[in-house]
């Protein structure tokens, strides 16, 4: 009996990958000989589930549940939702598979993957392995794709990313670009972040981003890939952490706490951008402490992370992530406008490709990358495209990620 | 710059105080640390209060942390101040002022957000004080590191002055970083790596630098060491490490002889870090 079972609308095994916000998918029973019509099943996670965990939803807005039972009928698609359960994200690719039972009979199974940031500091060995590994990759020592990101990044480009209503729109899209990057080398990888407001004695170790000696010079386990790290021509990472990472908060950052109670209007809110996000930045000696060479450290961008998190974290908290509502963004403007690239209409640099005027006279790296699973926020996004990630008010607004402390529901 | 809609009374109360920071000594050191890092990065508008964290960094009578701290709100307003472009000018001015400050903390700090910025003068000292140690404001070691931000040629014969005849070994370790930037310097980590009385983390960093200045010299000596039974088992890792990540991967597929080597090595009495970087190669190229 042949089952079609697409996920995110598409066969492309590069598309199994859900988070928290249900996916959309669809199931056909193939017509043939001897299929009987209409037929009864029911979806359910693959037991023993060894890592992530799937939930259903009968329709949009539908509440979740464990198991689904749908009637089909050879030839017609028949429509449903998958999401991550929340708590229970993957641990490996296709480590969750959807089975479909007629009975106690399986009639078909799907492998995929509840594809989550995490928290860099838990993440598990193999977890690591792969993002620093994916991560090497895009470095290429020095002759790959993570040079535009730290061209991108830079005095030219900083009138478009900092300083205005468009920093944390900007930066999750600088930060979605890495993460698909890294996907095409391992499609199991998401970005991890680093909470800079707690102690992450997992993360500065020589196995995953380095330990630092008194000059701030960060030194790598045998295993490292990070060992070859190279960024305009020379080699290595400079990070002289200003406090003990392996007991202490980055320097004078807010808490989680402090951050979420900066306001409940975005004007207020995007004060992070100086504390935390300032202080956690300076919290270093060492490239990642200064704008023009911050990206040079990996670390910048499991920074940000937890940037977008927090925002992310907020939105969900007060509901902010439908760009008509004023609250969502910065609703007063001085005349004219806020400056180019930070108004929600305004497509942003450098994924645009516009150069020259008011904007930076180069756009390295070209337009957002694609995703197998989505096509949220498209080639050239828009300022507003960035708001709704997890599609809360228009399900096509979907960017594919999650974060493992933000629920869905 | 973007006009915004409120300001949560807290910020303003923050400014107030670390604005006064500098003039009340009598105020405690955490009270102005707390005061600084609650700024907001729009102090930069305001004349007085940008003068008063300058001046916090500026005074040698004031707690080293909360000099610190200052350095921190400057730095993190330069993320974040829609127009800090207007006060870099002062900032950069009291840092070169402070440059020569009689606390080692402040002149690396100091000397380091410089030689980000490409700071001519910052460079200038550093080189000055490798040429003439009593002039050096900093060790040979941090000064190479920081010069390796923005390198001029003429810190190439320098560099490989220090290599031949290093004050210390921090020294010779931080030369060598700076010279991996030297396409002319590929030969010189040729031989560090092949030699095998060189200590292995020169061994380990010159297998960094040729990766990036003659990558397919990198790949012929590591294929040679990870088969050499003679060799340790951390360069071991390193070198397989750069195969696994780096080589070409139609070649890795073809050599017989590596992949029966690295099999070898997964079995045999190797530490653990070999035999985990085995696994992920013969993974990556399994028969």
């Amino acid at each position: 009996m042949a089952i079609n079972l697409l996920i995110n609308g598409s066969a492309d095994p590069k598309a199994r990958y859900v988070t928290w916000a249900p996916s959309p998918c669809s199931i056909e029973l193939a017509a043939g000989p001897g299929v009987a019509s209409p037929q009864a099943v029911t979806l359910r996670n693959k037991p023993p589930a060894s890592g992530g965990v799937v939930v259903f939803y009968s329709k949009p807005g539908a509440a979740a549940s464990n198991t689904l039972a749908l009637t089909l009928t050879p030839g017609t698609p028949v429509s449903f939702l998958v999401g991550g359960k929340f708590g229970k994200p993957s641990v490996a690719d296709g480590d969750v598979a959807i089975q479909v039972m007629s009975g106690t009979q399986v009639l078909a199974e799907m492998p995929l993957m509840v594809r989550i940031r995490k928290n860099a500091n838990t993440l598990s060995a193999g977890e690591r392995d792969r993002f620093v590994s994916a991560l090497a990759q895009l470095n290429n020592k020095g002759a790959g794709r993570y040079a535009d990101f730290r061209n991108i990044h830079d005095e030219d480009g900083l009138p478009e990313a900092h300083g205005a209503p468009g920093f944390l729109p900007w930066h999750r899209a600088f930060t979605l670009d890495l993460e698909r990057q890294l996907q095409a080398f391992d499609s199991s990888v998401t970005l991890p972040y680093w909470r800079f407001d707690q102690k992450a004695p997992a993360l500065f170790t020589a196995d995953f981003f380095g330990t630092s000696d008194q000059l701030g010079t960060v030194h790598f386990g045998p295993t490292n890939p990070l060992q070859f790290w190279v960024t305009d021509g020379i080699p290595g990472i400079k990070r002289r952490p200003l406090f003990n990472v392996a007991t202490a908060a980055a320097n004078n950052v807010f808490t989680e706490a402090q951050t979420l109670a900066l306001g409940n209007q975005f004007a207020d809110f995007r004060d992070l951008e100086d504390n935390p996000h300032g202080y956690a930045h300076t919290s270093f000696g060492g490239s990642i402490s200064s704008v023009p060479t911050a990206v040079k450290d990996p670390l910048f961008f499991l920074l940000h992370a937890n940037v977008d998190r927090l925002w992310a974290k907020w939105q969900k908290k007060l509901g902010r992530f439908d760009p008509s509502v004023a609250a969502s963004f910065d609703s007063t403007k001085p005349p004219g406008g806020n400056r180019i690239g930070h108004n929600l209409p305004d497509t942003m640099w450098p994924w645009n490709g516009v150069t020259g005027g008011v904007r930076p006279p180069t756009a390295p790296g070209g337009p957002m990358p694609d995703s197998p699973s989505v096509s949220a926020p498209g080639a050239r996004p828009r300022v507003e495209d960035l708001l709704d990630y997890r599609g809360a008010i228009v399900a096509g607004s979907r960017l594919a990620f999650d974060y493992d402390d933000v629920p869905f529901a | 710059m973007s006009a915004k809609k409120s300001k949560a009374p807290a910020k303003k109360q923050a400014a107030a105080k670390a604005s006064a920071g500098s003039a009340k000594m009598s105020r405690s050191a955490s009270q102005r640390i707390h005061a600084l890092s609650r700024m907001g990065g729009d102090f930069c508008e305001d004349t007085e209060k940008l003068q008063g964290v300058l001046n916090t960094i500026k005074d040698t009578a004031a707690p080293l942390p909360v000099r610190m701290t200052a350095l921190q709100t400057m730095l993190s307003a330069s993320f974040s101040a829609p127009n800090f472009n207007a006060c870099r000018p002062d900032f950069l001015a009291t840092l070169r002022s402070v440059a020569a400050d009689k606390n080692m903390q402040i002149r690396e700090r100091v000397l380091g957000i410089l030689s980000r910025e490409q700071d001519g003068f910052a460079q200038q000292v550093l080189m000055e004080g490798l040429q003439d140690p009593a002039k050096a404001l900093l060790p040979p070691e941090k000064a190479l590191q920081l010069l390796s931000y923005d390198i001029h040629a003429d810190a190439y014969p320098l560099a490989r002055k220090i290599v031949q005849n290093p004050p210390n070994e921090a020294a010779k370790r931080e030369a060598l970083r700076l010279l991996a930037a030297d396409a002319g310097s590929a030969p010189m980590f040729e031989k560090l790596l092949k030699n095998k009385k060189e200590a292995v983390d020169v061994r380990q960093l010159s297998a960094a630098a040729l990766n990036s200045l003659a990558p397919e010299k990198l790949q012929q000596h590591a294929r040679k060491i990870v088969l050499d039974k003679s060799e340790g088992d951390q360069l071991k890792a390193t070198s397989l490490t750069a195969i696994t990540h780096f080589a070409d991967e139609a070649a890795m597929a073809k050599d017989n002889a590596l992949y029966k080597g690295v099999d070898k090595l997964r079995t045999a009495h190797s530490s653990p870090a070999l035999k985990r970087v085995s696994k992920q190669f013969l993974a990556k190229y399994s028969r």
